[in-house]
């Protein structure tokens, strides 16, 4: 910067009209315009047009933007950092295959029937007791065979028990598993329904109010005319009627004075 | 806790939705209203406010934290007020003026001042938006950046890609004009001028 300021540099003058200048530029500067009047005008009046600008702002708009990314994942997500990572669900909540469920099934029916055999034919002192006890107490010969304890209708019994409890397992365990995500859809519709609602019905209320508003503004301006004219008309009309009274007075003098 | 800029850009490139939220609630009136002032059009601007944000966040992982976080996304809003600018040049709409906002005289309308008063500083504030749509695109936007954002010299030139030199020039060229246009609608007598 030199150490005069020459009148028509603008770059200098806006530098020290937003203040934004080296302080011996604007020590130079306000030396300049506290001798010429040409550069201390227009420093006001760009001054003045800066007080105006102030009074510009923006309509209030609802805003409020959000990335979601949980419920449905922004598209930028998925491409920027490659498909979302889904961790795998808990293996005890995954619905077992059918082959499982099958061999499960196999497995307990052939323990059941095992332990059931096992113990009708080796059989523990504990259980022998009262067959022993019953038959004393029938009669029978003691020391007759004790391995026709478990019949043919006892494993059918035992064989329908097992399924029917395998069945109840099996409901009780698919059951949630194919409710919940369901559920869960569901529930984010009716989300996704109530916010859409929401949204639409504030959007009707905003433009109801700016047309009630605009309306009442509207209205507001023509009333203000109007009386504006009516009282153009009023001053203009009384106007007359003074010039008219005034003439009249006049005229008045005049004929009194001449009589005299 | 309040993070800075730094720290949620930082989160959010983390892969914190959240971080970015916060992000968004805390720049997007700023971004919404130099994109009003920019295109003068309140749906334009709300949609424009909206895709600088999805840029920003599409094109986080680019960000390398030269710039400031803000003026990144100035200059991304602004780029995107351009091309609309440009859209609107080759197929242009005729436009409905834009009257008095019933929301900003609702919330405006305080206890003490009247409702003569608002309409009147509506109608300075309208004459004002008028004047600025008279500009060239880089003055305006070099005016808006400056008196509404209080940007230096040296961030406006570094958003608008010119010399520092043509920024002072785009503002005094852009307040001159505003300036005759406030002087002809009789805001800004040259006596009063004076006077103050």
């Amino acid at each position: 910067m030199n150490e005069t300021f020459t009148c028509g540099d603008h770059g200098v003058l806006v530098s020290y009209l937003y203040d934004e200048c080296a302080p011996d530029e604007r020590r130079t500067i306000s030396a300049h315009v506290a001798i010429c009047s040409a550069c201390a005008e227009e420093l006001t009046a760009l001054g003045a047009t800066r007080e105006q600008l102030a009074l510009w702002s923006p309509p209030d708009a609802q805003l409020g933007f959000r990335i979601v990314s949980d419920a449905a994942p922004a598209p930028a997500l998925q491409r920027e950092k490659g498909p979302r990572v889904l961790r795998p669900p808990q293996w005890w909540r995954k619905p077992m295959p059918a082959w499982a469920q099958a061999a499960a099934a196999a497995a307990i029916f052939a323990t059941g029937l095992t332990l059931g055999m096992t113990r009708g034919t080796v059989g523990g002192p504990e259980r022998s007791a009262p067959l022993q006890a019953s038959s004393v107490s029938s009669g029978a010969d003691p020391s007759g065979p004790r391995t026709a304890a478990v019949t043919r209708a006892d494993l059918a019994a035992l064989e329908q028990r097992l399924r029917a409890e395998m069945r109840t397992q099996t409901r009780t365990v698919s059951a949630p598993v194919a409710a919940a995500p369901a559920d869960a859809r569901i529930l984010e519709q009716v989300r996704a329904m109530i916010n859409e609602s929401e949204q639409r019905q504030s959007r009707e209320l905003g433009r109801r109010t700016t047309e009630v508003v605009r309306d009442f503004d509207a209205q507001r301006s023509d009333d203000l005319a109007r009386i504006e004219r009516t009282i153009g008309q009023m001053d203009a009309t009384t106007g007359v009627e003074v010039a008219q009274q005034r003439q009249m007075v006049n005229y008045l003098m005049r004929v009194s004075q001449r009589g005299q | 806790m309040t993070f800075t800029d730094d720290e949620l850009v930082a989160r959010s490139m983390g892969g914190d939705a959240e971080s970015f939220n916060q992000l968004i609630l805390r720049w997007e009136r700023p971004i919404y209203a130099l994109a009003y002032r920019v295109i003068g059009r309140e749906e334009d601007a709300r949609d424009v406010c909206q895709e600088t944000f999805l840029r920003a966040f599409r094109a986080l992982p680019g960000f390398k934290g030269q710039a400031k976080f803000s003026s990144w996304l100035y200059r991304i809003a602004l780029n995107l007020c351009r091309d609309w600018i440009r859209r609107q040049r080759r197929a242009p709409v005729m436009q409905m003026p834009e009257g008095v906002e019933p929301g900003e005289l609702i919330a405006e309308t305080g206890p003490v001042e009247s409702i003569e008063d608002l309409v009147s500083r509506r109608q300075l504030s309208a004459l004002v938006e008028q004047a600025m749509a008279l500009l060239p695109e880089e003055q305006r936007t070099a005016i808006i950046l400056k008196e509404y954002h209080g940007m230096t010299f040296q961030e406006i030139a570094d958003m608008q890609g010119c010399p520092l030199s043509t920024v002072k020039t785009r503002l005094y060229q852009g307040l001159t004009v505003l300036r005759r246009h406030l002087e002809k609608n009789g805001q800004l007598t040259p006596q009063l001028v004076k006077r103050s």
